[in-house]
């Protein structure tokens, strides 16, 4: 195969996938890049066996073929040199040859009938929505999935589809997050996919958040969403995801608005003097104040106190304040609304203008 | 189909035998029991062949009348008991009156006895493995009993063949000797092995001679890096040795426990002592230790197995925390102390390099040797072009600060700090020398143990779980989980029992929010079942102590100042378990004068 490219109309493609490449394997095929050459298109694929990215490139192609090629090597290869460069690969039996100016690379490569690709897709359910909906959906809820927990289906997102409208969960034990969107399709009952970490954290770099109708398919074991020039492919995890539904505390009359900012501050200043393992605070709402306090094992405190709309019962209540900044950092309004049944039940956060986003966060025992 | 018959008693003797009687060391152990059963101060010991031909025991105890002589080869026929109730105290090493009829049966056998003052007067009876002869004959025979057992096996050669080689045999035996030798300080034991002395220890007293005689049995290392413990409550008593932590064995051998003067191997036991030397001891290595334990004999139930190796205490759980407790202090109280020489194994490696710098005329490495430019004296050389005043006040400022000035009298344990070694080591003089310290590995320790200090003293904060964590488990684990749900929550975890065969963990302690809770639960209901108690949630939460302890401890490479230096010393005297870093390492090391001047050939 043989063909030659300018340096940005490589490196960008290659900057979007190589994230499907994982730094140590055990599979040499895994560490490479798959290159197809057609008639005017050239294709470029990554996989981890369970995440596999496309990108495709309209071009020229003097020379038909397939090969494979050291992902991360032709990556800094491509991103050292200078700006505009002409870049050639040639490759032969054995070798890859990468050269561009007076500078030549010549790199290993494995055949392409070795590189794994992902098969028996039966996709069967095809969804249209905007590209930036779709981000916001996954942004507002990937914080809160488990990482590396032995509850496997809590490593992920669940997306939830029914006619009218497009959900995504997120828990790791500790506390869920919640998002939905009104969006109209033709789906039947209610369907649930659970989407593993990795793919979820790859496909939020590859979204932008543009107004274009994207492509959404969703197979008994696959998903893939087709972008403009990149295909994203990721396996999905197999497994119950819980009833997150039961998980949604109840209304209560116990209701404090808060100015986010203020709140986000306050919090970043108590929680220096918090115990640094685990990060307990504690806030005590009382008629319009909301005091925050901390203290760790070297018998430190911090207390701050602000002003809030609250009417409710006086109430104390413990919690790690990572848990609370990463909701604070989720919703984008200026102010928040905290609904708190009592001191041992679960907070539910949410932005005051809407409920789609909604966010549970267990209380800590202090 | 064969008929119900019983069984002739000579088989009955072997099918017995079976149980007891292994290999010669088995034998040996049974004789030198009753020995110490009849009450011996002296006891002979011959083999040979390992005690495949011949095991001879004879002690100057109070023998055996010409007439019971007869029925001490009986089965079931003992002097160390009479009723039911005696089976509840015991206090001989034998009671069940098996031992003798059995080795007779699986041997030539015979024993002599005299339970008079007259010497020369006693009476012997044998056999050849079957029915013992009906007379009874005179011999020569001292005050005491002599038994000899030889060509064991010669009738049963399906066993024989399980015997092993001379030397396996002669090490089995080796093993019960010291067993004995260290449970009665006050017997003298002389062993001979195909007439050669083998083991020889002499009566001596527990307190003044005890730790010579752990040395004699045990080796000399391990009397030297022992420590020796004693704590009593109104109904059991502790002593013995202890190994200090930075001496350890990579196999559990070392390790004598006696309850009642009985040798034991008891899982409770270990496990109290295993739980004493946490985070003290390198992962994978034993810790050596001689103890004995005194108990009320009502307390132990020792009938729980032929050999009297397992038994059972009353109030296991107490035992356990007795154990543990005592241990656990002994070892806490290793920091450095005024008589104390540093890690001991390590004066060795310096004694090693001696010997080879005094052998060879070349010093081992030279890479050290002072280079001209680095020496302090320099220093004081750059003061040239000043005035000779000037030169003398740089003098006045490089002498140590007056509060340094002790005399080394009054020095504390560990000094004061001179200077800092590439980075990594201080090194300091006290009353004996040179102390090198550490700096990392001390400093490890003394955060760890703040940190566990303070993390003790703190309420427990806890993590309710919005997703509770579902367990499957076996429905006994499943009930012990319900039983022991007061001990979880003590831990800050709350368990439920959910169903026969699973369990829910609904609130787990903040601190081990990112360990597998999954498995801690298990491994803690393993423990609960073995040992009725667990430290698996504290050993979780020590380890993760421990990794903050090193993230937070001064890294090699970082400069010390005097000040600083001085005020770690002080701090690692002051806290506990000082002398071992959380992973077993030695902290610092003492080079006496002594050992300094054997390296300069000095005053020789």
């Amino acid at each position: 195969m043989q063909l030659s490219i300018t340096r940005e109309v490589l490196l960008k493609p290659l900057q979007q996938i190589i994230g499907a490449v994982e730094r140590r394997q055990t599979m040499p095929a895994l560490s490479n890049l798959l290159i197809r050459g057609g008639d005017q298109n050239l294709s470029i694929t990554a996989t981890d066996l369970e995440v596999e990215l496309v990108a495709s490139l309209d071009m020229e192609i003097e020379d038909h073929g397939a090969t494979t090629i050291p992902a991360r090597k032709l990556l800094d290869i491509c991103r050292s040199l200078p700006d505009q460069a002409k870049i050639a690969i040639n490759s032969s039996n054995e070798k890859i040859k990468v050269s561009s100016g007076r500078s030549r690379f010549t790199l290993a490569t494995l055949p392409a009938d070795d590189f794994p690709t992902i098969d028996d897709l039966e996709l069967d359910q095809n969804v249209l929505i905007k590209e930036g909906e779709f981000k916001a959906l996954i942004e507002k809820t990937a914080f809160a999935m488990a990482q590396q927990d032995v509850r496997y289906y809590l490593n992920g997102l669940l997306l939830e589809l029914d006619a009218g409208q497009i959900r995504t969960v997120a828990t790791d034990g500790h506390r869920l997050a919640l998002s939905q969107l009104d969006h109209k399709s033709d789906i039947e009952g209610s369907r649930q996919i659970i989407l593993p970490r990795k793919g979820v954290q790859e496909l939020l770099r590859l979204l932008s958040n543009e107004e274009n109708e994207i492509t959404v398919s969703i197979g008994k074991n696959h998903l893939r969403v087709n972008l403009a020039n990149l295909q994203f492919t990721s396996k999905l995890i197999d497994g119950r995801f819980p009833e997150y539904q039961r998980v949604l505390p109840e209304e209560s009359d116990n209701r404090a608005k808060i100015d986010k900012v203020s709140l986000k501050q306050a919090l970043a200043r108590a929680s220096i003097l918090s115990n640094e393992k685990y990060k307990g605070i504690r806030l005590i709402l009382d008629n319009n104040i909301m005091v925050i306090q901390a203290h760790n094992p070297e018998h430190e405190e911090a207390e701050d106190e602000i002003e809030i709309e609250y009417t409710g019962e006086r109430l104390e209540v413990g919690f790690n304040v990572v848990y609370l900044l990463d909701v604070l950092n989720a919703i984008e309004s200026d102010k928040v609304e905290v609904i708190i049944q009592d001191a041992n039940s679960s907070a539910l956060i949410v932005s005051p203008e809407s409920q789609a986003s909604r966010y549970v966060v267990m209380p800590m025992r202090l | 189909m064969n008929s119900i018959q019983q069984l002739p008693p000579q088989l009955v003797n072997q099918i017995a035998a079976g149980e007891v009687i292994e290999r010669p060391a088995s034998v040996l152990k049974e004789l030198l029991e009753n020995a110490l059963d009849a009450g011996a101060t002296r006891i002979f010991v011959e083999l040979e062949q390992g005690g495949m031909q011949s095991v001879r025991v004879s002690d100057n105890g109070f023998g055996i009348p010409k007439e019971e002589l007869h029925l001490a080869v009986q089965r079931h026929a003992t002097s160390k008991i009479k009723s039911m109730d005696d089976l509840e105290q015991i206090a001989t090493l034998g009671f069940r009156g098996e031992a003798l009829p059995s080795i007779a049966s699986v041997s030539r056998f015979s024993m002599a006895s005299n339970n008079s003052e007259e010497g020369n007067a006693g009476w012997i009876i044998s056999t050849d493995g079957r029915e013992f002869l009906e007379e009874v004959e005179p011999v020569r025979q001292t005050r005491g009993t002599t038994v000899e057992v030889k060509d064991l096996f010669f009738n049963i050669p399906a066993r024989k063949k399980f015997l092993r080689t001379e030397k396996t045999e002669l090490k089995h035996c080796d093993n019960v000797l010291r067993k004995i030798a260290l449970s009665r300080f006050d017997i003298t034991l002389i062993a001979k092995h195909n007439d050669r002395n083998f083991l020889e220890v002499n009566s001596c007293d527990f307190l003044s001679d005890g730790s010579d005689r752990v040395g004699q049995i045990s080796g000399k290392q391990f009397a030297d890096q022992s420590i020796y413990l004693e704590n009593a409550a109104t109904d059991i008593q502790v002593k013995g040795w202890i190994s200090l932590p930075t001496f350890s064995r990579s196999q559990a051998d070392l390790q004598y426990f006696y309850v009642n003067g009985r040798a034991i191997r008891d899982k409770v036991i270990a496990h109290a002592i295993k739980l004493a030397y946490k985070d003290v001891l390198y992962h994978g290595r034993f810790p050596a230790f001689v103890l004995f334990l005194e108990i009320d004999p009502s307390q132990v139930d020792v009938n729980a197995h032929p050999t009297k190796h397992e038994v059972r205490f009353r109030q296991s759980r107490y035992v356990h925390d007795f154990i543990r407790h005592t241990v656990g202090k002994a070892i806490a109280e290793t920091m450095p102390k005024q008589e104390q020489q540093g890690a001991e194994q390590y004066r060795e490696i310096v004694d090693d390099y001696i010997r080879a710098a005094q052998t060879n005329s070349a010093l081992p490495s030279n890479s050290y040797m002072p280079k001209s430019g680095s020496s302090p004296s320099h220093v004081r050389e750059t003061g040239h072009g000043y005035g000779a005043q000037v030169v003398n006040e740089y003098d006045l400022l490089l002498k140590t600060p007056p509060e340094e000035a002790h005399t080394a009298e009054e020095a504390p344990p560990l000094g004061y700090a001179i200077e800092q070694l590439h980075g990594i080591y201080i090194l300091a003089q006290n009353a004996n020398g040179l102390v090198i310290v550490d700096m990392h590995a001390a400093h490890e320790r003394i955060v760890y143990e703040q940190l566990k200090a303070s993390y003790q003293q703190g309420d427990l904060a806890t993590q309710p779980l919005l997703v509770p964590l579902t367990i499957n488990v076996s429905p006994q684990d499943a009930a012990l989980a319900e039983q022991y749900s007061e001990v979880f929550l003590k831990f800050g975890f709350r368990v439920e029992r959910f169903g026969e065969d699973s369990i829910v963990v609904r609130e787990i302690p903040s601190l081990l929010q990112q360990a597998d809770v999954n498995t801690l639960v298990l491994d803690v209901l393993a423990d609960l079942s073995m040992f009725g108690t667990s430290e698996k949630l504290e050993q979780a939460n020590n380890e993760l102590l421990s990794t903050m302890a090193c993230y937070g401890s001064v890294r090699a490479h970082r400069k010390l100042t005097i000040a600083e230096m001085n005020a770690l010393l002080r701090e690692m005297e002051a806290t506990e378990r000082s002398a071992q870093c959380n992973h077993g390492r030695p902290t610092w090391v003492q080079l006496s004068i002594d050992q300094l001047d054997k390296l300069f050939k000095r005053g020789q």
